[in-house]
Order: C-alpha cells, then structure tokens, then sequence
C-alpha cells in the first residue's frame, strides 16, 4: 500500500506541488459544498484526535448557507501519552494539512481558520507559518483562492503547556484567550464554538487525508480501511521494539502485523506483557488479547478497550503495572484543569494511594478503594479527562490485579 | 412549551427552562453548590447531577434545558449515589475546621452531608491538600483557600454583578486557589455579599467573626436605612445585640445588600449612642432634660421652628408637624426636601443618601410649611430662636443656623451625629428598636420592625415629642404610630 | 524604573492581535512574546498586558498560573525539561534525571547558583518513538542516552545547543 499521509520528500511545496498537491483544492473549489460534505461521509472517514467521530456528519452539524462567521480549527494539540503522529506529519507533510483545511473550511463556509499547536512544538510550528506563507504566495490560502471568489486566511495558534487544550471546548476557551477549562455541552461547538460561531474541529490526520478523499473520492479512502472504518491511520508505536516510531496502515491490519512486520518485534530479551492501544486514556490489554485483535475501531471497543489515537505503547514483562499506572496518574492530576469535583479531587486522590501502593505503605483494601474512586469519577464530569484517568485506572486493576496484590502486601519491586 | 415529568410529576415550562429551575417549580429542591439564580451557570460542583430515562449518563440539572418528553428523576439511587460521592470527593481535602469556623451552622457542605451522606471518609486525613487560611483580602472579608470548594460563585459576582473582576481561579488541578492582585483589596463595596455567597466558610465576615454562632441568632425582617434603595434585609441578633445585617431578596428592590448598608447597624449599638439626653454638653436624664427643652421652647415661643428629616420615619416626621402646629404654634415649619432619586451605581446604592425623602413628602402634603430655600433663609434672617430638628436634617441648614446664633434642640442616635452647641440632645429609638414606616425610591412603602430594645428609658422619637409638647402644655395624644399617622395620606 | 512594553513588543502585538476577532484572544501568544524577551512573566508586565489588552488583572495572572510553560521567575539560561510519561519512563528517564540531578546538584523546579542550568520534569512532550525525549529551551533532544546528555552537557556548559535537523 502507498502511503498517502506519510510520504517522503513532500514537505516543501514545490515538492508537493509536484506530487500533485493542490490540485483536489482546485477540484474542490470547482464543486458545490454540500458535494464535498457528501463525499467526505462517503469515505467513513473518523476523527483521528481519539473519539472516531465521523468527521463527514461533524461537518454537516454546521448551519448551511453564506450567512455568519464561521470557523475551522485544527487541533494539533497532541498531549496524548503514547501519541506523536501529528509531529510525524507536521514534519514530512505540512502542506496536506493546509490544503485539507481549506478544503474543509470551503465546505463548511468558514472564511477563517486556526492551527492550534502546542507550545512545546515551537520548531514545527515555525515550520508550519513558513509553509503557510508559501502556500498564501502561491494563492492557495487569502482571498479569492484560484479564482474561485472562496476567501480563506489561515493562522498558527501556540499553546502553552496544558494536555486538557487537546479536549475541543477547552481548546476554544485557549484560543479565546482563557484558560483551557473545557465548556458544558450542550451547546456542541458546531452551533456555538470559536467567539460564539459555529465551529468544526478537527484533528491534524483528519484534515490531512482530506485532499485525498477529493482527489480519489470517498468509495476509495472507504475501501482502503473495514467496512466501518474508512482510510488509513497513523498509528505511534512506542515501546521496547526493535523499530518505535509512525506507521501508517490501513484500518482493519492485524496487530501482530504491525508489531512484527512494521516494527520488527519486541528487542531481544523483551517479552510482551502488555499494551495500551490508543493513547494511555484507553484500556490496556493483555498481551494475548492485543495479539488476537485487528486494529479499527469496532474491534477495539469490542475488545473493551479503544482505538483512540492510534498511540500503541508497548509494554515489556520488565515493567510493574503499578509503577506505570502511578506515573500516569501523575499525569492525570497535573494535567486536570480543576474544574469539577470529581475530576479534581479524584486524580489526587488516585495518584495518592498509588503512592502508597508504590512506595509500600499500602493495603489490600486500596485496590478496591482505587477502583471505587475511579468508578465514582466515571460520566459525572464536564470533559473526558476524569474517564481519561478512570479507564487506565480500572483496567490495570482488573487485568494485572496480582501485582497490586503483591504491592500491598509489602512486595514493592524499587522500580 | 416543553412538557416534561420530574420524579413522576408534570410540568409544561417555557423553552429555555432548565432541569433544577423546572423541579424549583414542582417544590423539588435540587442540592446544588455553584448554582445560582443571579450569576452565569458554571456546572461544575456536580451535586446537581440527575438522571434522565434512556441517557447513559447523568447531567447537571442547573444547565440542561428542559426537552420534551423528558422522564427527569431527582430521586433514584443513581442519583443518591452521585451526591454521596461527589460530597466525599469535596471533603477529602477539606479541611476539618468546623469548632473554628464562622460558617458552622448554616454551611453548604454540613446541611447536604447530614441531608444526603453520613458517609464515613475513606481517605488519610493527613493526606490533604494545604493552604493558605486567615487571609484578610480587604476591608470586609478574610478568605481561607483550603476551606474553599472552588464552586467560583465569588468569581463570577465580581465578573458580572460589580463588574470589578478582582478575583480568579489560579493554577490548576487540586493546586487550584482564588486569589486576587497581591497588594489589593476586595473592596468594590459589595463584597460581604461574597461571604453570603461562598457555601463554605471559605469567604467570611471580619465584621461577624467569631462573634457569635448562627444558630443563636434570631431573625427579624427590616428594612435598611442606609439610602434611599431602602433594600429588604434581616436583623439577626441574640441578647439584645443585633449581630449582622444581610440581605432578603425580592423581585422589586435587591438580590444583594452594599456594604455600607450591612453596617447600619453598627451605630446603634456604638459606645456614642446616646441612652440618655444632654443639656450644654452635660449628661442628664431625660425628663428634666425635656423639661428644660420645653421651658426654652416656651421662652421663645413665636421664634421657634422645627424642621422636618428625611432620615426619621413618616411617624416620626408626623409628630414633628404636629409639634410645629398644635404646640408650638408656629407657621416657621418645614418638611421640605428634594433630592433626585435613582441607584447610581448601577447596582443598589442610591443617589439619595437619606431614607425616606419620599415619606418626608407625604407629611408634607398633610401639613403644608415652608419650603427649605424659605426656611433657610428665616433661619438666617435671624427671627428665629430656638429650632428643633434631627441631627442629620440639621446639617443641611448649619451654616443659616450658626451664623445666626439659633439655639438648637436636636434629636440624635450617636453624639458624634450632633452639633456640638446643641442647647438640648434628646435621644430616641432606633428603627431597630421600633417600627417606622419609610417610602423608598420606588415610591414602595414598608416598616422596620424592631429586633432589639432601646437603651432603658429612651423612648420613639414620636413619643418623646408627645412628652415634649404635653410639658409646654399641649396635648398630642400621640400614643401610638397609628395615632401619629392619623392625618398622613398614603 | 516601572516597567513599560516596548516598541517592538507593541508592533509584534498588533499583528498577533490583528488574527483575530477579539483582542483579548490574542493573551496567550503575547504572554509568549512577553517571555521572549525577559525569559519569565514579571508581575509588572501581566500588569501592563493587562492595561494594554484592558483585561482585569486577574484574568491574566489566572492564565499565566494554568499554562505551565509560562515562567514566575527567570530561568537558566538553559532550561532542562526531561519527559517522565510512559514511554519515557519506560525507556530510562528516571535515569537521565538522576543523572541530572546529580551533575548539576539540583532538585527539579531549581536553578543553579551560576544561571546556567534550570531542571524540570515535564509531562508528555509528543515524541514517543524516540524515548527517552527532554527539551531544552524550545528545542528537542531525542533517543537520550546517558552519554549523550554527558555530551550535551557539555556543549551547554561552554555555551553551545546544538539543535536538530528537521
């Protein structure tokens, strides 16, 4: 398979252009929106941030017609532990991204658009304003792109440090100029989003595979993936294999394949212990149960866990859960925007008793007390990052319960 | 108009109309922290959390609207389960200041513990989260950040009600703390409406603390004298003091009480309060002090003016008029006073200082008398000799008065309110310490009512009057407000 | 001397602010141009951004407080962040920090004496496939080994950061 994202020498414009890039603008500016919309759902194209929303129906949320402002905003906020796909593609294919969002925004009429990048991406945001401006000389981006009377301007937008930005609303609050404390939905940014305007978000691999969708139509990206999981993703392996690093497959691929054919197994003396699939928010799976499944994203839920963002970190028998469940709860609690009650007490509670479960002061009635904890934070919160924190929680107590156990019976392995 | 049924009950409410508005309706209460029906919905307590037939989750009652259809439990075990654990979840870094804190007794976090937990901790008390206590962040405020339950209904009055902005939420996660400018204080002139606010004990009152335990407290509905806005507030007193002032919110007047206004009632009961009269700066009893203000009254008789105020009660006003009139005899009378009326800031405070300049009006159209440009200028013109008046009403003629060397016969609450060449100061109840009836900017007319007694002996300012004038001969028969009402015209 | 916003912070303010809608949204990227020039976000300039974009006091402090990649106080002259998430963890990190902990005799959040050297650690900074991963300044240092952040140590010392090809 040819990758469509992740291809080599095309980061420049010149070379894109010679690839063809920006001609499924030109096409796309040729057909009506409401077209562009329909091939896009078409393709079964989903959100590749980590909630596989399908990004054709998002767009569709959007009130019709030329009337009012209209934004769309990319979030390339990337924080998910596990997760480095967008920096791969920021590098090596910057101007798939660009043209994806004016297509995008073409279809959903907005006349303006953001690239909201974390902070700590500084050289790859640099990276991104030259590529912009070399793609508003050459008249893809400003006013009356080819010809076609459609205007859009688009802008890079740096964060400033906070994982929570990567959660839509609380990304608009951020760019609005506040901190990133996530919005009650209803109402759904579609209606009400950036300054008060209806607003798509979406995610950098989303935008990306956009002009291939309007170059080869829907039926072909949806072909490429399951039957319910159209295209390609990039997935981020991490992890004691022999080659870490972004591979880009088609939906549906076996994850034996991607671990021994792409990745060229585990390095010697590592043993498959465990694996978190889709970002450290999702529920880690046994070795044996991650060697049986395909990677889309029925499969995964139906496995009880999630394809996420794709962000695979790869877990060794070397490793105790408990210590890796502690240094993600850390995580969760520094990142949590401190909002609500659950979300806020909750991960310091958690990274708490991990504490004590790590360090040797801990009983066996903690594990039951962790879960309930989690339990208690599960769908009561205004955002995901208290589930975000629950799942990692739960699972690793409900399939690696033995080494809390042993934890709490004083057995501490000084890691 | 959705129709929707809460706990099995039907209700129809315009659209827009949230969860918890809706069951406030059906008289469901809905246990709720943030919440509040004057300020921006924030949804972040979650104690509002209920459930709704065929949704996975829970929502927050105070921001989902009402939908149609809607099958709405307030009361299932979901529920319950879910203020259990999001009052655990508030708890466990809070820290246990009950025996010292003010808020004891009517805190948020007590009342629904008792009402809907009674769960025993699970988690190390010496595991919690520290910070900083006992910060005076202004003039009428202390502040305790570990106490605080980050609802940001503090927040969100500074953001949208005095539009001051002073305080915000920093940092974040469970290092989260409100703080404002170092070096700054919240002072915007409103802020004790925070320490009503704040649920916990986290905002309180320097004013009140440690003064005294809420549940001793009882509770008498008045009216604040501070302004015109004449706002609705409780005196709540035990013992004969009266503790704090706050205020009773209604649809025509005020949601909220100044600051100024919650202070009122400190004068009353100041060490200058005057519990007994005073003759040329000497302490006297107050039946020969009347005797002699009558006895001075009646030397001048024909030079004598009396001057109506628009800080005394429409009774107290009346009595006055009567004096003028039925004892004094004198047409050198006035109830005259004009100023413009209107909240000035926006918010409560009046461009009126006084109370019941509108009150003043109504005595004034039973009893006529000069209006204050012709009085004035008789005081000035040097006929008259001895006027009575209130303290504070006397301030807008001083300069007339002192240049012609007019010997005064002053009513006042506080020494420090009165001229100090009075001839006579003759104390009188408060409107803590009686009722009296005022008319606010609004032309709405209401009565304080009495939640202390006055100092022994001091009596209504109406009834001193009657004293008065029965001592120069004249009988007023003003035995009780009714009666000093009986020519007023409402 | 009070503080006062320069010019070229006000001509670089005016195109940032020119991108959008409201002025206010503009807070973020110029408390990174503030930081730019003096490393940190001094409590005078939050002021005089405040002034200058008329925003309540609080507000700005509020964001400075949230966002962890604003500095209170001047950092070294390099600033080292090393990743301590999952991945990292896994590939080493604890031991890049002893390492560093030791060398530079710092605890994290801690400058040296000599303004050189700050030491944090930092949540995940998006680069797993190349753990373990630490930050200095704004550039990125991949595939750490403990002898390659002997060597970076090094050219840090004689005043060199060497940054990646991207």
């Amino acid at each position: 398979m040819e990758n469509i994202l992740l291809r080599n020498n095309i980061s420049r414009l010149e070379e894109y252009f010679a690839c063809g890039g920006y001609k499924p603008l030109k096409k796309a500016l040729g057909l009506k929106p409401a077209e562009i919309i329909a091939e896009v759902k078409r393709s079964n194209l989903r959100g590749r941030g980590g909630a596989g929303f399908p990004a054709g129906l998002k767009w569709s949320f959007i009130p019709p017609g030329p009337d009012g402002q209209k934004y769309l905003v990319c979030n390339a906020d990337e924080g998910e532990p596990g997760t480095f796909k967008d920096r791969e593609l920021l590098r090596a294919n910057p101007h798939a991204l660009i043209e994806g969002m004016a297509i995008a925004a073409y279809a959903i009429g907005a006349a303006h658009g953001y690239i909201y990048i974390r902070g700590e991406f500084a050289a790859e945001a640099a990276h991104l304003n030259a590529a912009i401006a070399g793609a508003r000389a050459k008249g893809f981006l400003g006013k009356n792109i080819l010809g076609s009377g459609f205007n859009f301007e688009l802008f890079v937008h740096r964060g400033a440090g906070a994982y929570i930005c990567g959660e839509e609303t609380a990304l608009l609050e951020s760019l609005e100029g506040f901190k990133g404390q996530p919005r009650l939905k209803p109402p759904f940014p579609a209606l009400k989003g950036l300054f008060g305007s209806p607003t798509v978000i979406n995610n950098v691999e989303t935008l990306a595979a956009v002009p291939s969708i309007i170059d080869k139509g829907g039926d072909w990206y949806a072909a490429l993936g399951t039957a319910k999981s159209g295209g390609t993703k990039l997935f981020s392996v991490s992890g004691p294999v022999a080659r870490p690093g972004v591979y880009e497959l088609p939906l549906g691929t076996a994850f034996s394949e991607l671990l021994e054919t792409h990745c060229g197994g585990m390095k010697p003396g590592k043993k498959l212990k465990a694996v978190i699939p889709g970002g450290s928010s999702t529920p880690v799976l046994t070795a044996a149960e991650a060697m049986a499944l395909k990677l889309d994203y029925e499969s995964l839920a139906a496995a009880g866990s999630m394809l996420g963002s794709g962000g695979v970190i790869m877990i060794d028998d070397s490793q105790c859960m408990v210590k890796l469940l502690q240094v993600l709860a850390r995580f969760y609690h520094h990142e949590s925007c401190g909002q609500c009650t659950p979300c806020r007490e909750g991960c310091g509670w958690i990274e708490k008793v991990l504490n004590r479960l790590e360090e040797g002061g801990g009983t066996p009635g903690d594990i039951d007390l962790l879960y309930s904890v989690a339990e208690g934070m599960t769908g009561r919160t205004i955002c995901a990052l208290a589930d975000a924190m629950a799942m990692p929680v739960m699972s690793f107590i409900t399939k690696f319960r033995g080494e809390f156990e042993a934890h709490a019976a004083g057995k501490v392995c000084g890691k | 108009m959705p129709k929707l049924t809460i706990d099995g009950m039907n209700i129809e409410v315009p659209a827009g109309t949230t969860l918890l508005q809706a069951a406030q309706q059906l008289g469901i209460y809905i246990p709720r922290y943030c919440y509040h029906p004057k300020l921006s919905v924030a949804g972040n307590c979650r104690m509002c959390l209920v459930e709704i037939e065929k949704s996975p989750k829970l929502v927050t009652a105070c921001s989902t609207e009402a939908a149609e259809g809607m099958a709405v439990s307030t009361a299932g075990e979901k529920v319950k389960k879910a203020r259990r654990d999001v009052l655990e979840y508030l708890l466990i870094n809070h820290p246990l200041d009950c025996p010292v804190c003010d808020q004891a007794g009517e805190c948020g976090l007590q009342d629904y513990y008792m009402e809907h937990s009674l769960q025993k901790s699970r988690f190390a008390a010496d595991d919690k989260v520290l910070r900083q206590k006992r910060r005076a962040v202004g003039p009428h405020l202390i502040l305790d950040n570990e106490r605080c339950i980050l609802c940001t209904r503090c927040v969100r009055f500074c953001a949208e009600v005095t539009k001051t902005a002073e305080l915000e939420v920093m940092e974040r996660a469970d290092h989260s703390f409100i703080d404002l400018k170092e070096g700054r204080a919240l002072d915007n002139g409103y802020s004790l409406n925070i320490a009503d606010l704040c649920p916990v004990g986290a905002f309180t009152s320097r004013d009140f603390r440690f003064k005294q335990r809420v549940w001793f407290l009882k509770k008498t509905p008045t009216i604040c004298l501070g302004c015109a806005t004449g706002c609705q507030i409780e005196a709540q007193h035990n013992r004969n003091a009266v503790y704090r002032l706050v205020p009773r919110p209604n649809a025509e007047t005020n949601t909220w009480l100044c600051d100024y206004g919650r202070m009122t009632y400190k004068a009353v009961q100041a060490g200058d309060r005057l519990e007994k009269a005073m003759i040329r700066r000497g302490l006297i009893d107050i039946e020969p002090a009347l005797r002699e203000a009558a006895t001075r009254l009646d030397e001048f008789k024909g030079a004598a003016a009396v001057l109506g105020s628009p800080w005394l009660s429409v009774e107290d006003n009346a009595a006055l008029a009567r004096l003028a009139r039925e004892s004094l005899k004198t047409a050198a009378y006035c109830f005259d006073h004009t100023a413009e009326q209107g909240i000035k800031d926006g918010i409560l405070i009046n461009k009126d200082p006084a109370p019941n300049t509108a009150g003043l009006k109504k005595v004034k159209a039973a009893a006529g008398g000069l209006s204050l440009e012709e009085f004035t200028a008789l005081l000035a013109g040097g006929k008259v000799k001895v006027l009575v008046a209130e303290a504070k009403a006397y301030g807008l003629v001083k300069a007339a008065a002192a240049a012609a060397g007019v010997r005064l016969v002053i009513f006042a609450l506080n020494r420090g309110d009165a001229p100090a060449s009075a001839h006579a100061l003759l104390p009188y109840a408060s409107y803590f310490e009686t009722p009296g009836t005022f008319i606010n900017y609004q032309g709405l007319r209401r009565a304080t009512a009495p939640a202390v007694e006055p100092p022994q002996g001091v009596k209504p300012l109406w009834a001193v009057v009657n004293k008065l004038a029965s001592y120069s001969g004249a009988e007023l028969h003003l035995d009780s407000p009714a009666a000093a009402l009986k020519d007023i015209n409402f | 001397m009070p503080y006062k916003l320069t010019d070229e912070f006000k001509e670089a303010a005016a195109r940032i602010c020119a991108r959008y809608p409201r002025r206010d949204a503009a807070l973020i990227p110029l408390l990174h141009e503030l930081q730019k020039s003096r490393g940190f976000v001094a409590e005078e300039a939050m002021d005089e951004l405040a002034k200058f974009l008329e925003l309540p006091y609080a507000r700005v402090k509020a964001a400075v407080t949230f966002y962890t990649m604003f500095n209170r106080a001047p950092a070294g002259k390099y600033h080292i962040q090393v990743c301590r998430n999952i991945s990292c963890h896994m590939a080493g990190a604890p031991d890049l920090l002893g390492r560093l902990r030791a060398r530079l005799s710092l605890k994290e959040g801690e400058t040296t004496a000599d303004g050189l050297f700050t030491l944090s650690s930092v949540e995940c900074l998006g680069a797993c496939g190349s753990a373990p991963v630490i930050q200095v300044n704004e550039e990125y240092f991949e595939d750490m080994t403990l002898e390659k952040l002997d060597a970076l140590l090094e050219e840090m010392k004689h005043g060199r950061l060497k940054p990646p090809a991207l």
